[in-house]
């Protein structure tokens, strides 16, 4: 029994891959935590945030300046009356915030966190979470349907259209980053070997960036960052999130899939929808953005040699400088930390929520000592930099939101067929016109 | 069967048997008393054929309160504050209305210093209302942040009006005669500190929104309502001009001496929301060109003309209208001689420009309507009394 | 279309400058809130707000001579003032006075209208209650002015 648990620790593939099922349980459980988690910081950071930019403070009560926030509202959510429309279709009712939040959580089981932090590694994993997450829809079309009612089955048909025309556009740009994989040449241009064989897995797409010593957004450069672009707006679409957001506007007439539904199952829709963000986001990174790798992967610099500190001179000193990140971020987080606690008004009755946000503080802090540790370090890398990226696309979204009006629906059709279609493929041609450059120039220097 | 309702409009298509509304191919929806976008309690009855809006009906005096007859009971003084509560964003411009309209019918003249701080607070009133204005139509089009930066600068607008009368909203500002208030210590001062702090913050609501494609999408080509459709229906104010035709009020028939003021009036081309838009913004900044000038040379002398302690105007009757930041607002009063008027009657701009939502949504989709009537600029207050 | 349009397009001009904007308000000394009720907002001098009724400071009495003006003047009926005459001093003196504050639209006219310096909108702002019989404010109430609330949560 402990052979079982410990023979997946020296071994180099994923849990799935190595048909441990308890290790792989661990890290869907993992996974379910983090997502969760991240879930809940979006809910507080995007009000804080949008609040910020629209020159007012967000929520400040709750708990320093309002970090419990997302708490008191999942038990507001929770303790509410569970209101079902009369004539409601029940078991579809029922079953659409359910589906919603399944699929948001299934397509995790993918994502690669580092070379061997994945719950598995299909082959076909990149084909995998865009057939799931197309599952999504029937969520939305399930909830329209049973609320019985015009207003949320005329959100849900627009809300279903929009995801479904915005798959395509983000399907032709994949495909042309699994394309950019089967090149074996180093550098933004470079393309070797071009009839080595590509991979749809989405590790084996990291590693491909990884040997190729650059991040597929930069590869032929305009190409992978108009690929990259297309899947960015895509991506937006797809979650209906600002400026995509009609279905689900308040100042519209048709208030969207979810009205008819409060307390928890409602929350269900946000987990889900929070959940399906950060699941696009993860495939926007893996496919253009290095999924785990640092800024310049392939930069080493000398070696150097610091023992305790530093125990793999065969990396170099960038590496060396680059470990130190993630402490280095949690650092910063702590100092605004303490600098807020220190500027909290000197009032009695912000007593508790100063020495809260000190305390808060001293944990972060503490939490960033803990990654400065050698081993901690070592392993820590992978994880910070795909979890950094996915806080980026996450800051991104709140900060379009923030500032762009929402397009109309026809005019939202038309950005997805008439602008990006033909955008995507035409990168599709140009990936495949410049991988092929080569082949294509011997050929016309046979035929001339 | 004579049934009041036979407008024509609830004849809808009835589905046939074995069908049910989605095979109908009308579709009647109700925009109710409450939305967030219907900027107070307006109900519009739209018919739908699927997105595109076939026509449409208003139903207003949700919040009707009998204002014209509570002036029937109040004397002339008594009546000012009540004024006030029509066009609550801008109640400023209504106050300055009624007390012109008394002013002519008593035949007294507010004195010139008076005249500068009701011009003063008219052009200030008047940004107020347009910054509320772009907040509120941003936030309906999906844009939210504009909101919260017009509250904020509108905010600094409220503080004078707060100094100077001692309430934010329902000012009270002017007497029938002049003005009650001496400026405070420190007017002139804040107003040049006002129009230098927000010059650039109307760049700035340019900057985001103006070149925004996404906002000339959503507005370009919506609401369509042609010069001559206008001077039809009787709208007046800046969706007037911005349909061509070059008419305000305080450069036709000037009035408190705004003819001392050197202001242009912007027009638009097209008739269209984003026309409308820019109009309102070029009437930003033209009323902060009136206010810088005003305030640097404001006349020394009596705020308050020689106005009887009981006012009891000669039997008569009198129309006197100004540009509000809506439109075109008229006091017609009817004296009979005693000390409370015989009838008074307010053109609301809001209510007459209501008119013309009709003619710009046929066609439109649904996401339109609210765009539309949001760049009408229509306050309930008004439109109900 | 010439080149500058184009490129404006195509690079997403427009979007960007609508991002820095509000980029730019993330400043945490753009922030405009105030963080009531530790925070409370100045108050202008004129601002009408409460009514109060003012007492010689020397000698603790009402400064209001009864002359009915202020009752005279509002809009709504709503003050009514009662007095009685002083066979000593041969003055009228006020007995009571009632303000009712729920219907009252703070327009400032009783006190214009005022002949002495009693009457006066304050510039308390605080004066919600549980219920609407403490929004007729009597002689006494009057008296005692604002009472700003405190907030001990």
């Amino acid at each position: 029994m402990l052979d079982y648990v410990t023979s997946y620790l020296h071994s180099n593939v994923t849990p799935g891959q190595a048909g441990n099922w308890l290790w792989s349980l661990v890290y869907i459980l993992i996974i379910f935590a983090g997502v969760s988690g991240i879930v809940i910081v979006m809910n507080w950071g995007e009000r804080k945030a949008l609040a910020h930019m629209q020159v007012r403070l967000g929520p400040m009560r709750v708990g320093p300046h309002g970090l419990m926030q997302p708490i008191a509202d999942a038990i507001k959510l929770l303790t509410k009356e569970d209101i079902m429309p009369s004539e409601a279709d029940k078991p579809i009712f029922w079953m659409a915030p359910v589906w919603v939040v399944m699929i948001a959580f299934s397509v995790f089981i993918v994502v690669p966190f580092g070379p061997t932090h994945a719950v598995t590694d299909m082959n076909i994993g990149i084909l995998f979470m865009l057939g799931v997450s197309s599952l999504g829809v029937l969520g939305v079309v399930m909830a329209g349907w049973a609320s019985n009612s015009h207003f949320p089955l005329m959100g849900a048909l627009r809300s279903s259209a929009q995801m479904v025309s915005y798959e395509i556009a983000m399907g032709l740009a994949v495909v042309s980053a699994v394309v950019m994989t089967s090149f074996t040449g180093l550098g933004a241009y470079g393309i070797g070997d071009a009839s080595a064989s590509g991979t749809l897995s989405m590790i084996g797409i990291v590693q491909a960036q990884a040997q190729q010593h650059v991040w597929f957004v930069f590869k032929f450069f305009p190409v992978g960052l108009v690929a990259f672009f297309i899947f960015a707006v895509a991506m937006i679409a797809e979650t209906n999130r600002a400026p995509f957001d009609l279905p689900e506007a308040e100042s519209e007439l048709v208030a969207g899939f979810h009205t008819e539904y409060s307390g928890l199952r409602w929350s269900l829709f946000m987990l889900g929808e929070y959940a399906a963000m950060v699941a696009v986001s993860s495939i926007a990174i893996t496919l253009w953005l290095g999924g785990w790798l640092r800024p310049f992967p392939s930069v080493h610099g000398p070696a150097i040699n610091i023992p305790f500190f530093w125990e793999h001179p065969e990396l170099g000193v960038v590496d060396f400088v680059f470990s130190f990140a993630p402490a280095m971020v949690l650092f910063v987080l702590a100092f605004f930390c303490f600098f807020n606690a220190a500027r909290m008004p000197k009032h009695p009755l912000l007593k508790i929520q100063t020495m809260g946000l000190y305390a808060f503080g001293l944990v972060l802090g503490g939490v960033g000592l803990i990654l400065l540790a050698p081993p901690v370090r070592d392993r820590i890398q992978d994880i910070f930099w795909f979890v950094f990226k996915i806080a980026c696309f996450m800051y991104m979204y709140i900060w379009y939101r923030a500032t762009w009006p929402r397009y109309r629906f026809d005019q939202l059709m038309k950005v997805g067929w008439k602008v990006l279609l033909p955008l995507g493929l035409g990168v599709l041609l140009m990936t495949g016109i410049i991988g092929l450059s080569p082949e294509i120039l011997a050929w016309l220097k046979g035929v001339v | 069967m004579t049934d009041s309702t036979k407008s024509g409009f609830y004849e809808e298509t009835t589905p046939g048997k074995d069908q049910t509304f989605l095979d109908a191919n009308e579709l009647v929806l109700n925009m109710g008393p409450q939305h967030p976008s219907t900027h107070g309690v307006l109900r519009v009855i739209l018919k739908l054929d699927g997105e595109k809006v076939l026509g449409t009906e208003c139903v207003i005096g949700y919040l009707h309160r009998g204002v014209e007859k509570i002036a029937e009971n109040r004397t002339y003084a008594m009546f000012n504050p009540y004024v006030d509560r029509m066009d609550y964003v801008a109640a400023v411009s209504n106050g300055l209305g009624y007390c012109l309209a008394v002013e002519k019918l008593l035949n007294v003249e507010a004195p010139p210093r008076a005249a500068y701080i009701r011009v003063i607070l008219a052009e200030l009133n008047r940004m107020a209302s347009h910054q509320l204005w772009l907040g509120t139509h941003a936030l309906d089009i999906g844009a939210m942040t504009p909101l919260f930066y017009t509250f904020r600068d509108r905010e600094e607008i409220l503080k004078i009006f707060e100094k100077y009368c001692g309430a934010r909203l329902t000012t009270h500002a002017f007497r029938i005669g002049g003005t009650l208030y001496e400026t405070y210590d420190g007017f002139e001062q804040e107003v040049n500190n006002f129009v230098k702090f927000v010059t650039p913050k109307i760049d700035e609501y340019e900057e985001l929104l103006t070149t925004n494609r996404i906002w000339v999408e959503r507005t370009r080509g919506v609401g369509l309502l042609s010069g001559k459709d206008c001077i039809d229906l009787g709208v007046t104010g800046p969706v007037l001009r911005a349909s061509g035709v070059k008419w305000d009020l305080r450069k036709a028939q000037p009035y408190s001496m705004y003819e001392k003021f050197d202001f242009e009036i912007p027009t638009g081309e097209n008739g269209d929301t984003y026309d409308r838009y820019l109009v309102r913004i070029a009437e930003l900044r033209q009323s902060l060109r009136i206010i810088d000038q005003a305030v640097n040379s404001i006349p020394a002398g009596p705020i308050m003309a020689k106005v009887p302690k009981i006012m009891k105007p000669p039997v008569g009757e009198v129309y006197v209208s100004i540009e509000a930041p809506k439109g075109e607002l008229g006091y017609f009063i009817v004296s009979d001689g005693s000390t409370q008027p015989y009838r008074l009657r307010v053109r609301p701009p809001s209510f007459v420009n209501l008119q013309a939502l009709d003619k710009m949504v046929r066609g439109s989709l649904i996401a339109d309507v609210v765009a539309v009537i949001g760049t009408l600029d229509i306050v309930l207050g008004e439109v109900d009394r | 279309m010439s080149i500058a349009p184009l490129l404006n397009k195509v690079f997403m001009v427009d979007l960007i400058k609508g991002l820095k904007v509000t980029f730019k308000y993330q400043n945490p000394n753009q922030v405009y809130t105030e963080q009531y009720p530790l925070e409370r907002p100045a108050i202008a001098e004129r601002y009408r707000g409460l009514p109060r009724l003012n007492v010689n400071p020397d000698t603790g009495e009402t400064l209001c001579i009864a002359c009915n003006l202020c009752a005279t003047a509002c809009p709504e009926h709503l003050i009514v003032v009662q007095s009685e005459r002083n066979p000593l001093t041969k003055r009228k003196e006020m007995t009571s006075f009632s303000y009712d504050v729920s219907r009252c639209m703070f327009c400032g006219l009783c006190v214009e209208a005022c002949s002495t310096d009693c009457l006066e909108l304050s510039q308390d702002y605080e004066f919600a209650l549980y219920s609407r019989d403490g929004l007729v404010f009597d002689r006494e109430r009057l008296e005692r002015g604002p009472e700003p609330t405190v907030y001990t949560r």
